[in-house]
C-alpha cells in the first residue's frame, strides 16, 4: 500500500473536523450544513476504505457503497424538507426555527 | 351526697352546654330561665348537701388522668370549708345570674353570655371541690378562659379586646408558677391528692416547702390579683359588670386565697412562706387602697377596693388566720357583689356614664339602688356592725395576735389602709349619690325607674347579707357561739389558733370602729355641704399625686418599662435581625443560587438545533480528550 492508513486516518480526521466546523459555522443555511453533513460521513467512508485496504477485507468497501446509497436517499429526502420549510418559512436560517423548544 | 354533689357541678355545665349549643335557636325567655335555674339548682343542691353534711368527704367518679403511678382521678372533696365556700359561690352567681337578666336585656349575644357565665360558676365550683391538684388546676384555667372571654364579651372594641387578653396573660404568669408547684410536689411526695398532700409538710425539709409555698403564692397574685400581678383587675371593668360583679365577689379573685388556704397546712409549715403571704397581703391591700382613693371611674374604684380586700384575706392567710380569711371571703362577696350590681343600676341609669365626676345627687331619685349600696359601702368601710366590720377586724386582730415586729407594722398599716378603705368607700358614696346633680336622668316616662325591677331586687338580700354577714361569727365576748368558727374548725390547718383576750378583743374593734368612723368623717367633711364644689374642682384639676394613684402607681407603665418593651426589642431584633436576615437570608440564598445553577441548563433548551449541534461537538471533544489523556499518560 502506497499511502500508509495514518494519513487516510489524519485526512479523514481533518474532513471530519473540517464538516463538523462547518455545520456549526454555517447555520445561516440549511443546504449548506447538509453540505457539511455529507463531507463527514465522506470522513466516515473513507476511514472505511483505507481499513479495508489495509487488511485486505472488503467488509469496509462494501459499508461504504451502502453509505452512499443511505446518503443519497438521505439527501434527497432532506432537500425535500428544506424546499418545504422554505415555503413555510420563507428562510433556510436555522437560528430562526426554535418549535423544539420545550 | 354522692348525688348532690355531682348535681352541684352538673348543673352549671349543662346549663352551660345547652346554652352554648341550642340557646341561640329558642327564645330569650327560656335561654334566661335555663340559666338561672341551672345556678339555683345547684344552689338547692348545695343546701341539701349541707344539711346530709355529717363530715369531710371524698368520692371518686371516674378516672381522669392514669399514667404509671400518677392517677388523677375526678374525685370532690367535700369539707366544711368548700361547703361554704360553694354555698356562697351559687347563692351570689344565683343572684347576679337573676340580674344579668335585666342588664344584658338589650344585647342580642345573650346565649353567649350566659352559657360563658354558666360555665363559669361550673369551673369555680370545680376549683373549690377538686380532691387533687390537676382537677383544681382545671377549674383554675376554666375560670381563667371564662374570665378571658367575659371581660372581652364586647369584643368588637379593641380596648375590651385588650384587656381580656390582658387578664389571661397576666394570670398565666401565677398559672404557670402554679404548675410548676405541681409537678415538684408530684416529683416529691408521689401524689397530687390534697388530702394526702396537707398531712405531708413535715417530710421533707423547711427549704423546700418554702420553695413551694412562694410557688403557690405566686399562682395565688396570679388569680387574686396581689401585688406584682394587679394590674389585669383595674382593666377587667371592660367586661359587662355582672361578670365583674362575678369575678370580684364570688369566683376568680378568690380563687388564689383559697388556694392558699386550702394548701395551708402544707405550705404553712414553713415561717418564711406564711410571712410572704402575710407581707404580699398587707402591701396590696394598702396599694390598692390609695389607688382607689383617686379613680375616678366608678367601676375602677371598686376593683381597686377589691384588691384591697382580697389583700387582707391574704394577708389573713398569711397571719395563720384561715377562718378570718374565710369570713371575710364570704362577707366580701356578699357586699362586693352588692356594690358591683348597685353600680351597674348606676351606670345603666345615667346611660353608661362611668366617671364619678358626672354623677352626684343620685340619691333622691333612685333610693331603691341608694339604701342598698349605702349598706355595701358600710360593709367595705368597715362600719361598726356590718359583716365586713366583723371580718375584716377578725384578720386585724389575728394578725396583732401573732406579735413580732413584722405582723406588728402589718398591723399599723392594716389599721391605715382600713381608714383609707372608709374614707375612698364614702367619698365614692357621697360624690355619686349626694350632692347636686350634673345630669339629668333620661326618660323618666310613667314615672318609674328605667331600670328592669330585677336589677333593684337581687339587691336587697345581698344586702341583708351584707350587713347581717357578722351574725356568721360573731366575737366570743358577746356571749354567743362563733358559727363560722365552730363550723370550720374541723378543717385541717383552720383550728389550733391562738384565740385573742377577749379584752384586746373589745380594744381593737373599738380601734377598728374609730377608724372607720374617722375615715367616713373625713369623707363627709369633703364631699358634702359647702366645701363639695372646691374638692371636686380641685380633684378635677388632678395633680401629679393624684395622678400617681389614679396610674395605680405607673405599675403598667413600670412593667412596659421593665418587661415588654425589652420584650418587644427583643422580639423585634428575633424577627428582623434572626428570623429575617439569618434564616431566611440563607435560605433565599440558597434557593437563589440554586435557581442561577438551574438556568444554566434551561438555557440549553432553546428549542434551536445548533444548541444541539454544539452539544455533539461537545461530547465529541469531550471523548476524544479522554482518549487522548488516555493514551498519552
Amino acid at each position: 500500500m502506497i499511502v500508509p492508513l495514518e494519513h487516510i486516518l489524519i485526512l479523514a480526521a481533518l474532513l471530519f473536523f473540517l464538516g463538523l466546523g462547518g455545520l456549526l459555522a454555517w447555520r445561516a443555511n440549511l443546504i449548506m450544513m447538509l453540505v457539511c453533513i455529507e463531507v463527514m460521513l465522506n470522513a466516515v467512508m473513507l476511514v472505511f476504505v483505507g481499513g479495508s485496504a489495509q487488511w485486505g477485507n472488503a467488509d469496509g468497501q462494501i459499508f461504504a457503497i451502502f453509505i452512499m446509497a443511505l446518503t443519497s436517499s438521505e439527501v434527497s429526502l432532506a432537500l425535500a424538507m428544506v424546499v418545504y420549510l422554505h415555503r413555510r418559512k420563507r428562510t433556510v436560517n436555522t437560528d430562526l426555527f426554535s418549535e423544539m423548544k420545550g | 351526697m354522692e348525688l348532690y354533689l355531682a348535681f352541684i357541678l352538673l348543673f352549671p355545665l349543662g346549663g352551660g352546654f345547652f346554652n352554648a349549643i341550642v340557646g341561640r335557636k329558642l327564645p330569650r325567655g327560656m335561654s334566661e330561665a335555663v340559666a338561672c335555674g341551672v345556678i339555683w339548682g345547684s344552689f338547692i343542691c348545695s343546701v341539701l348537701a349541707y344539711f346530709n353534711f355529717t363530715g369531710p368527704i371524698k368520692i371518686e367518679y371516674a378516672s381522669w388522668l392514669t399514667a404509671f403511678d400518677f392517677r388523677a382521678p375526678i374525685a370532690l372533696y367535700l369539707d366544711q370549708l368548700s361547703l361554704a365556700l360553694t354555698l356562697m359561690i351559687t347563692f351570689v352567681c344565683g343572684l347576679i345570674h337573676l340580674y344579668s337578666i335585666g342588664y344584658m336585656k338589650d344585647d342580642p349575644s345573650y346565649a353567649r353570655y350566659f352559657a360563658l357565665l354558666n360555665i363559669f360558676v361550673f369551673a369555680m365550683l370545680v376549683l373549690v371541690l377538686a380532691e387533687n391538684l390537676p382537677l383544681l388546676y382545671l377549674g383554675w384555667e376554666g375560670v381563667g378562659f371564662c374570665s378571658y372571654a367575659l371581660i372581652g364579651f364586647w369584643y368588637q372594641e379593641e380596648k375590651n379586646a385588650t384587656a381580656g387578653r390582658k387578664a389571661f396573660i397576666v394570670t398565666r404568669i401565677g398559672d404557670t408558677a402554679f404548675g410548676i408547684a405541681m409537678v415538684w410536689m408530684y416529683q416529691l411526695f408521689g401524689t397530687l391528692s390534697i388530702t394526702q398532700l396537707n398531712g405531708m409538710g413535715n417530710l421533707v425539709p423547711a427549704g423546700i416547702v418554702t420553695g413551694l409555698g412562694i410557688l403557690l403564692l405566686i399562682g395565688a397574685t396570679g388569680k387574686s390579683a396581689q401585688l406584682p400581678l394587679s394590674v389585669w383587675l383595674p382593666d377587667a371593668m371592660a367586661g359587662p359588670t355582672p361578670v365583674s360583679a362575678q369575678i370580684h365577689a364570688a369566683t376568680m379573685v378568690t380563687a388564689g386565697v383559697y388556694l392558699l388556704a386550702r394548701m395551708f397546712p402544707l405550705i404553712g409549715a414553713s415561717e418564711t412562706v406564711g410571712a410572704a403571704i402575710a407581707v404580699i397581703g398587707g402591701g396590696t391591700a394598702f396599694y390598692a387602697a390609695t389607688c382607689a382613693c383617686a379613680q375616678r371611674d366608678l367601676k375602677r374604684i371598686l376593683a381597686y377596693s377589691t384588691i384591697s380586700q382580697i389583700g387582707y384575706m391574704v394577708l389573713g392567710v398569711g397571719a395563720g388566720a384561715l377562718t378570718a380569711a374565710t369570713f371575710h371571703l364570704l362577707t366580701h362577696a356578699f357586699f362586693k357583689a352588692l356594690l358591683f350590681l348597685g353600680a351597674g343600676c348606676v351606670i345603666t341609669a345615667l346611660h353608661h356614664q362611668q366617671d364619678i365626676y358626672r354623677m352626684g345627687g343620685l340619691k333622691s331619685r333612685l333610693p331603691a339602688i341608694y339604701w342598698p349600696f349605702l349598706a355595701g359601702a358600710l360593709c367595705l368601710a368597715g362600719f361598726p356592725g356590718s359583716g365586713g366590720f366583723f371580718s375584716k377586724d377578725a384578720i386585724l386582730g389575728a394578725v396583732f395576735e401573732r406579735g413580732g415586729v413584722l405582723y406588728g407594722s402589718l398591723f399599723a398599716l392594716g389599721l391605715f389602709t382600713a381608714l383609707l378603705t372608709a374614707f375612698y368607700t364614702f367619698r365614692m358614696l357621697f360624690v355619686v349619690f349626694h350632692g347636686e346633680s350634673h345630669n339629668p336622668l333620661p326618660s323618666r316616662e310613667g314615672g318609674h325607674s328605667p331600670l328592669p325591677p330585677i336589677m333593684t331586687v337581687t339587691l336587697i338580700p345581698l344586702a341583708l347579707f351584707g350587713l347581717l354577714g357578722g351574725i356568721l361569727d360573731l366575737p366570743e365576748y358577746l356571749g354567743t357561739s362563733a358559727f363560722l368558727s365552730g363550723f370550720l374548725g374541723p378543717v385541717p390547718g383552720f383550728a389550733g389558733l391562738v384565740q385573742a383576750v377577749p379584752g384586746d378583743e373589745i380594744a381593737l374593734q373599738i380601734i377598728a370602729a374609730t377608724t372607720s368612723i374617722v375615715g367616713l368623717g373625713l369623707a363627709w367633711s369633703r364631699y358634702t355641704g359647702d366645701r363639695r364644689a372646691t374638692s371636686l374642682a380641685m380633684e378635677e384639676a388632678g395633680s401629679p399625686r393624684s395622678d400617681f394613684f389614679l396610674n395605680g402607681w405607673y405599675l403598667d407603665s413600670l412593667y412596659r418599662l421593665l418587661l415588654i418593651r425589652p420584650f418587644v426589642r427583643l422580639s423585634g431584633f428575633l424577627w428582623k435581625g434572626i428570623d429575617g436576615a439569618v434564616i431566611d437570608g440563607t435560605l433565599d440564598g440558597l434557593a437563589r443560587f440554586t435557581a442561577r445553577v438551574g438556568g444554566v441548563p434551561a438555557a440549553w433548551s432553546s428549542g434551536r438545533v445548533v444548541t444541539s449541534l454544539f452539544g455533539l461537538a461537545g461530547g465529541v471533544c469531550v471523548v476524544l480528550a479522554y482518549l487522548a489523556w488516555l493514551v498519552l499518560s
